[in-house]
This record gives structure tokens, C-alpha cells and sequence, in this order.
């Protein structure tokens, strides 16, 4: 669809009525109404969970809304249908670069359409593919030559993937943008490139929603500002007055209360000491954490969070740096050294990477335990099972039977017994991430409760979490991670809302260099 | 290549990282060889028969290479149906049972229901349509998996052949069949063009068109292709109708080649394909092969079997020495693969 002709006109591009999107009793967004204006840049910010991912999935198709109408340029959206958005001339770049590997440039940038000016229907049109590639490519501030529209996508960095995915849309002369975190794999040059990308449109004509998780990018760029918190609109403001400070505070709300303050001796030997520690987006990282501790991590998405949790369980390779539990060398190559060295990770996805959802959960929370109920490398069901129950009241698995399979558990349910899996083990340190994923507010606390308890028991406890909430609950210390690095570390007293936010965007000064492999050292 | 949240605003941005090093043209083009499997594929097939030939100087007599030309028109055609349906990350697995299936019913529709020939052939083309659109409706629709629709239709295929003929060949068909597999063009056998054909045909469709790309797409990323706007379900459905149908060719070739439509044939042959592609290069995680290397491939397995017995190697150790030289074959392709860089995750 071509762009509107007259940039001066504010018409309406896309209007949202009563549009909501629950996943099962938490309504993640709820907007009675929102029209987006066209020739403009939009930017849309809030914590993660606040929404933004839902709203541009429900607008380019990907979510399926529950309910609401969304009209594009006065013609109805039907939900959840990606065709249908492409259709009304909406474009996503996501932050997954959905591109096929195996195919070189040129047929990724023109993947699921012919060249304009091709007149072969069937027939591949090479010279006018590429031409058209090339064109794409300058037209966004690229250099063809350099990158060259022959190559597979597979061989090329993340960054210049990022700038195929929006050349890809770019290129199909979008009414609606959609650009999510679209510099967060980016570095300044290519950022700003992105950034005059989406004036560009705005001045064509077109409508961007810039989706940012950097607000002096967003404030730089956007004509208007939008504040989603759990699923609502909270603010709507011009330039001006967005302020960052105004935005963090629109973004977290009122600060909740602290709940009583941790108490914790700081003058405890550490358990885990990370030196310089670096690996492949990560680093160097310095960090202890101590016996009966609880240390969060907390960050932006990509900011190494999760990356931290991996390189401390041995699941990615450290490239620089020593690590030591209770003043011994750890160096492990792979998560069962981890394990052996008296680490239990609870991952971040449940359902992929703790659980075989359709098996029983007597054999769901004695894996990694199996050696240990083995008589001669024979295991009787009756010893597991006994086992089972034990590991299971032990956390409160609200339950029938160890029999049944623990997919037919709720979310809570199923992370409680995965605590319980750790806890059989007898691990001294405990890594956790994003630990309440999934798990309704009731069954988050219980959760929380569990975390406490193993720091009682003596266990070192490193918890990533995109929630800060949590994180101020229960941790005792929070490092705040800004791309790859610790930005800060904050008491449990100090940790506001307003400085982890602001230490992970980066607006503190906070050594800003890069993070590559091999660094550090 | 790591993800780099960050770079320092004085060093200029790494974003058109160069293209692999390569200077002089003549080590780009050694390299880009290296690189593709197809090559390897190609190359070994000229070793092995030279080989073969220097030993056994029947083998590469026109009597035997119009042999080979005609067992390729048998697996080879079903390996390229197979490769399709393994570029969308699929398998089908009843492609030679279906084979054998489709020459005992035209066979039938032909002496039984005495039907003519040439409506015997579009039935049987029909009804192998049919079991394709089945197997993809089926793996798109309800998400069955390939593996398991495919060895369903195995089983019932191999069982209706014997179902309909009681266990004993069919007598009597067509001269049609028969020309259609023992004629000769300038001391080529029709099949072997029919394997070239379809070869072609493959590639011309996956290489030149738009359909074909967008196969590739689907094995490669289905998500992107759908995000794209590529209709996933009719690519996917194309390329298991593609198969089916080249079987049922393949099957009434056979008939014509034996004169005799016999229940026994075809089980078995799916494997023969399956590794065909393998060997040329197809990765069976979808998005990846070409035709040339599926056409190389059966070439190879074809230049192997054949030569075993020009070479005189007792029939009891022919199937272990093929299987050897097919891991050695596979293994050669992860090393290389691995080396390069390509076809890993």
C-alpha cells in the first residue's frame, strides 16, 4: 500500500476501540481507545510486561485480540491474522529477525512478493530481484556493495540483520511501521540510521510505532509519547513534557511498599565471587554473592541478565575471567559441573528447559537425584516415588497424587515442585530466572517465600528477573545490569524503582564500552 | 557472530562485516566449492566410477551404463520427489511402497477392469495425487508428523498390493508400459530421460520460480515465510503431491521394465531415496540441498550398487560395504560442513 500522499494531514492511520488481550486471568492490555495519527512517530514505552509486546503484536497480527475493533486507514482489522495486517500495509520488525538463513539477502528482503518491476509472474527474476535489494538497501543508507545481496543471511552479525529486517519492511512501503527495540542489537551509527529511518516515514506520511527501550532514543525521535503500564495507557505526552524522569515515573507508578527490610550480615565470607568475569555478551562482571544471600539481577532486555545465570552454571562458555565458590576455582565447561560443584538452576522457561510436562511428577522431581536413590544403578519405582512425596510436601505441590503428570499442575504448582527438585540435591548455591514467569500473584508470593527459605538454609541465591517488584522484595542486593556490564549495585534499602531504572537505561554514568569475547583480560 | 549490545562510538560501526576472505579470485571459487556439498557429491561420483572402471572393464560398456540409467529412473525419480519434500523439513517415507502400489494398480485398472492404457496411467496419477494431498493436508492441517502419516501410507500401500494381486504378479499389460520403459533414444533408455526430466523439471521450479523459493523459505524459517505472507500449507502440500505423483511414475515405469506388475517391488526404495538426497546435500531439518546434489547423490548410490557387482563382491557383503561407504560419505559432508561453517546451527 503506497504511503499518503499529504504528510501535512493528521487522518487517522489506525483506530483502537476497546481493544483487550487477556492470558488466562491477567488482562495484559486493555486500551478503550487510542488513534494513531498519521505522519507521525509514536514511541511507546514501559516496564517489561507493561504491554508494548501484546499491543503490536495484536496491531501486526501475531496476538490474537480478545476483543475491541481496530480499523486501518477506516477499514476493519481482522484479529490475529499476520496476512490481513500485511495487507492494510502494517510492518513489524521485531527483535527475532524472521529471516530464512539458508537464502541470501536479496530473497530475504523480498521474501513472500515479486519485484515492482518485474513483469514475470512465476518465473524467478534475478537481475530485477537484485536490483530491487540493492535499491532497498541504499534507500535505508546501506551500501550494497559492501554488504553484497548474494550472501546468505546466516553468514552476516546480528547488527546488520537487524537493518535486512527493517529494510524488509521499509521496503514495503508500510502505512504502519511497527519497530520493536529495533536499536537494541545496534550500535550508535546504525542506531541513528534507524532513527532518521523512521522520521522518514513519519515524513512520507506514514505512521511509526517506535517501540524503544532506550528513552533518549524515544524522546528523540517520537512526535508523541505513550506510557503503557500492565496493559493500560497511563500517559500521553508531547515531547516536551516527557522528561525521563517524568517517563520513569509514568513507566513504575506509585512505588510500591518495601515489605520490612531484609536483614542480612554483610560482613559474611562470599560463596560466589565472579572476577572479571566475561563471556559472549557478557562482561566483565565483578560480583560476590554471600551464604544466606539473596543477590538480583536485574536489566533491560539483552542486557546480559539471563547471560550471567548461564556463564555461573556453566550452560555458556566463559572467555576471560575466574569464578570461585567458597574459595575454590570454578571453571565449568558444561551445567553438570555445575551441578557436581553443588549449583542448581532454575531456568527461565519451564515448560522448554525444567519439564517433561506429560510425564508423572514423581519422575519430574527426581532426575537429577536419580544417582542418589539408585542401589547399583537400579532405581524401584517405590523407593522414587517415596522420594517423591518427600521432595513434594517438602514445598507444598498442591497435588492429588505424584502420578499424575505434572503438566496437568498450575503454572505455581509447577514451578513450586521444580523448587523442590533443586532443594533435593543439597545445592549450596541456587541461580534462579525469571523464577514467577507464568505464575499468578497468589502463587508468586508462595514462591518468594521459597526463596527465602533456601537463603535461611545457608544457600548463596542469584536471582535474574525482569520484574523489579520482585527483585526489591526479596533480594537483599541488586546488581543492575546495562549491556553486558554491572551498572550499579543497590542495597535493598536503596533500591528504588527509579535508580534500577535509570542505572539500566544507562542515563547514570556507567563506564559505556564494549563487551566483545576475549575482553577483560 | 555474538550479539554486541554496545559499540564504542569512536570505532566505526562493524555492520557491512566483509564477506569471507577472499583475494584472488581462483582461491574464492576453490573455497565456494568447498563449500558446497553439491561439488563433493559430483566429484565422487567421477571417482568412483573411474575407479570402478579401471577395475571391471564391463562397467562402463553400453550395456551396462544403459543398466544404470534405467534402476535411476527408478530411485533416482523418487529421491527427487523426496528432496522436496525434505527441503520444508518434511519426509516421506512411502514413496516406494506407493510406487509399488501405483504399478500393481495400474496394472489392474489396465488387464482387470480393462481399461485402456493412458486412462489406466492418468487414474493411477490421480489417485497418487490424491495420497500426496493427503499427507500434506494431514502434516499442515493437524500437525501430524511426516514421519508417521508417510509410514502409515507404507504399510496400507504394501499391504493393498498384495491385497489386490493375492500375492501373484499381474500378466498381460499394455504394450504401452513396455515402450515406455525399453525403448531406446540414440541408445538412451526412456527412463533414464524420465529421471533427467524430472531432475530438471526440480530444478528448474526450486532455482527459477517464485513457488520454488518460497520452498526453501518454509524449511528454512517457517516463521518468517509466514510472516511473509508465503502460503505455507499449499507449499507444503505441493511438494508431498510432487512426491506421490513421481512414485506412481516410477511404479508404472517398473511394470513397463518387467512386463509384469509384482506386489514385491518397491518396499525399500524409500531409504535408497532418502539417502540419495542425504548424500547430495539435502539437510533433513528442511531449507537446505539442491537438486543437482540429490541428482549426484542417486547417481553415486547408483554408480556404488552396480559397480559392487561388476566388481564381483559376494552379494552377501554388497549391502554392507554400501552402508560403509555411506557413512563415510555422510561423515566426510558434517567434517567439511563443520570446517566451513555452513549447514551448522
Amino acid at each position: 500500500m503506497p504511503l499518503s500522499a499529504n504528510p501535512s494531514s493528521r487522518a487517522v492511520t489506525a483506530r483502537l476501540r476497546g481493544v483487550h488481550k487477556s492470558y488466562g486471568p491477567v488482562r495484559v492490555l486493555d486500551l478503550p481507545e487510542l488513534d494513531l495519527h498519521a505522519g507521525q512517530v509514536v514511541g511507546i514505552v514501559g516496564e517489561n510486561g507493561a504491554g508494548k509486546s501484546t499491543l503490536m503484536g495484536t496491531l501486526a497480527g501475531s496476538v490474537h485480540r480478545d476483543g475491541g475493533d481496530i480499523e486501518i486507514d477506516g477499514v476493519p482489522l481482522a484479529a490475529g491474522s499476520t496476512e490481513a495486517a500485511a495487507r492494510l500495509g502494517i510492518a513489524l520488525v521485531s527483535q527475532e529477525f524472521p529471516l530464512v538463513g539458508q537464502l541470501s539477502i536479496a530473497e530475504n528482503l523480498l521474501l513472500g512478493r515479486r519485484p515492482t518491476q518485474s513483469k514475470r509472474r512465476i518465473l524467478l527474476d534475478k537481475a530485477a530481484l537484485r536490483a530491487e535489494a540493492e535499491a532497498m538497501l541504499t534507500d535505508i543508507g546501506l551500501s550494497p556493495r559492501t554488504i553484497g545481496v548474494g550472501r546468505e543471511v546466516r553468514t552476516l552479525p546480528v547488527p546488520t540483520r537487524q537493518m535486512i529486517e527493517i529494510a524488509k519492511a521499509w521496503g514495503r512501503q508500510p502505512t504502519l511501521l511497527i519497530l520493536d527495540e529495533p536499536t537494541s542489537a545496534l550500535g550508535p551509527v546504525e542506531a541513528d540510521m534507524v532513527l532518521g529511518l523512521a522520521r522518514k516515514v513519519a515524513e512520507r506520511g506514514g505512521t511509526v510505532l517506535f517501540i524503544g527501550h532506550r528513552l533518549d532514543e524515544v524522546r528523540k525521535v517520537s512526535d508523541r509519547i505513550l506510557v503503557l503500564r500492565n496493559g493500560r495507557l497511563v500517559a500521553d505526552l508531547a515531547p516536551a513534557e516527557a522528561t525521563e524522569e517524568r517517563l520513569i515515573r509514568e513507566m513504575v507508578g506509585g512505588e510500591i511498599s518495601h515489605g520490612e527490610p531484609r536483614l542480612f550480615s554483610a560482613d559474611a565470607e562470599p560463596y560466589l565471587t565472579l572476577r572479571g568475569l566475561t563471556a559472549d555478551g557478557l562482561g566483565p562482571v565483578d560480583l560476590d554473592v554471600r551464604a544466606g544471600e539473596i543477590v538480583g539481577v536485574a536489566g533491560l532486555m539483552g542486557s546480559g541478565r539471563s547471560r550471567l545465570i548461564h556463564a555461573v552454571a556453566g550452560a555458556q562458555p566463559a572467555t576471560a575471567g575466574t569464578m570461585t565458590l567458597a574459595g575454590a576455582p570454578y571453571a565449568p565447561r558444561s551445567p553438570g559441573d555445575g551441578a557436581t560443584a553443588g549449583i542448581a538452576v532454575i531456568p527461565e522457561d519451564r515448560k522448554e528447559q525444567s519439564l517433561v510436562l506429560f510425564a508423572p511428577i514423581s519422575a519430574n522431581v527426581t532426575v537429577s537425584i536419580l544417582k542418589r536413590l539408585s542401589s547399583h544403578g537400579i532405581v524401584t519405582p517405590k523407593r522414587q516415588r517415596g522420594e517423591a512425596v518427600k521432595i513434594t510436601e517438602n514445598v507444598h505441590v498442591r497435588m492429588q497424587s505424584v502420578d499424575q503428570p505434572i503438566g496437568s499442575l498450575s503454572g505455581g504448582n509447577q514451578q513450586r515442585a521444580i523448587f523442590g527438585r533443586a532443594f533435593a540435591s543439597n545445592p549450596r548455591l541456587l541461580l534462579l530466572d525469571e523464577p514467577t514467569r507464568g505464575v499468578d500473584v497468589g502463587a508468586k508470593a508462595e514462591i518468594y517465600e521459597l526463596i527465602e527459605r533456601a537463603a535461611d538454609d545457608g544457600m548463596a541465591v542469584l536471582v535474574a528477573s525482569s520484574e523489579l517488584e520482585e527483585l526489591q522484595l526479596i533480594c537483599h542486593r541488586i546488581a543492575v545490569m546495562h549491556r553486558g556490564r554491572v551498572a550499579t549495585i543497590l542495597d535493598h534499602n536503596e533500591a528504588t524503582k527509579e535508580r534500577i531504572m535509570t542505572a539500566a537505561a544507562g542515563t547514570s554514568p556507567v563506564p559505556d564500552s564494549v563487551p566483545t569475547n576475549g575482553a577483560g583480560h | 557472530m555474538s550479539v554486541q549490545p554496545a559499540v564504542s562510538p569512536q570505532s566505526p560501526a562493524p555492520l557491512a562485516a566483509p564477506p569471507p576472505k577472499a583475494s584472488r579470485p581462483s582461491t574464492r571459487l576453490l573455497r565456494g566449492l568447498a563449500e558446497s556439498p553439491e561439488a563433493g557429491v559430483v566429484v565422487a561420483c567421477v571417482v568412483v566410477f573411474a575407479v570402478i572402471a579401471f577395475n571391471a572393464p564391463t562397467y562402463a560398456s553400453i550395456g551396462n551404463l544403459q543398466v544404470m540409467g534405467r534402476d535411476l529412473s527408478q530411485t533416482g525419480i523418487l529421491a527427487i520427489g523426496e528432496s522436496l519434500v525434505i527441503l520444508t523439513g518434511g519426509i516421506d517415507l512411502s514413496v516406494g511402497a506407493l510406487a509399488g502400489l501405483a504399478g500393481i494398480m495400474a496394472a489392474w485398472f489396465n488387464v482387470n477392469a480393462g481399461l485402456p492404457a493412458p486412462i489406466a496411467i492418468l487414474a493411477t496419477l490421480a489417485i497418487c495425487a490424491a495420497v500426496g494431498t493427503w499427507h500434506g493436508t494431514m502434516v499442515t492441517r493437524l500437525n501430524v508428523p511426516p514421519f508417521v502419516i508417510t509410514l502409515v501410507t507404507y504399510t496400507t500401500a504394501q499391504g493393498l498390493s498384495l491385497a489386490i494381486t493375492s500375492g501373484t504378479p499381474i500378466n498381460g499389460i499394455n504394450s504401452l508400459f513396455a515402450n515406455l520403459s525399453s525403448h531406446y533414444i540414440d541408445q538412451i533408455p526412456v527412463p533414464a530421460l524420465f529421471f533427467f526430466g524430472a531432475a530438471l523439471v526440480a530444478w528448474f521450479v526450486l532455482e527459477r520460480t517464485y513457488v520454488g523459493r518460497q520452498i526453501y523459505a518454509v524449511g528454512g524459517n517457517r516463521e518468517a515465510a509466514r510472516l511473509a505472507g508465503i502460503p505455507i500449507r499449499r507449499r507444503i502440500v505441493s511438494t508431498y503431491v510432487a512426491s506421490a505423483m513421481l512414485a506412481g511414475l516410477v511404479g508404472m515405469l517398473v511394470i513397463g521394465r518387467m512386463n509384469v506388475a509384482d506386489p514385491s517391488v518397491g518396499p525399500g526404495w524409500e531409504l535408497t531415496a532418502i539417502a540419495a538426497a542425504v548424500v547430495g546435500g539435502a539437510s533433513l531439518f528442511g531449507g537446505e540441498g539442491r537438486i543437482l546434489g540429490v541428482a549426484a547423490g542417486a547417481i553415486l548410490l547408483e554408480f556404488i550398487a552396480n559397480g559392487l557387482l561388476a566388481l564381483h563382491v559376494s552379494p552377501y557383503y554388497q549391502q554392507v560395504v554400501q552402508g560403509i561407504v555411506l557413512g563415510i560419505a555422510i561423515l566426510l559432508d558434517r567434517v567439511r560442513a563443520s570446517y566451513f561453517g555452513r549447514g551448522r546451527r
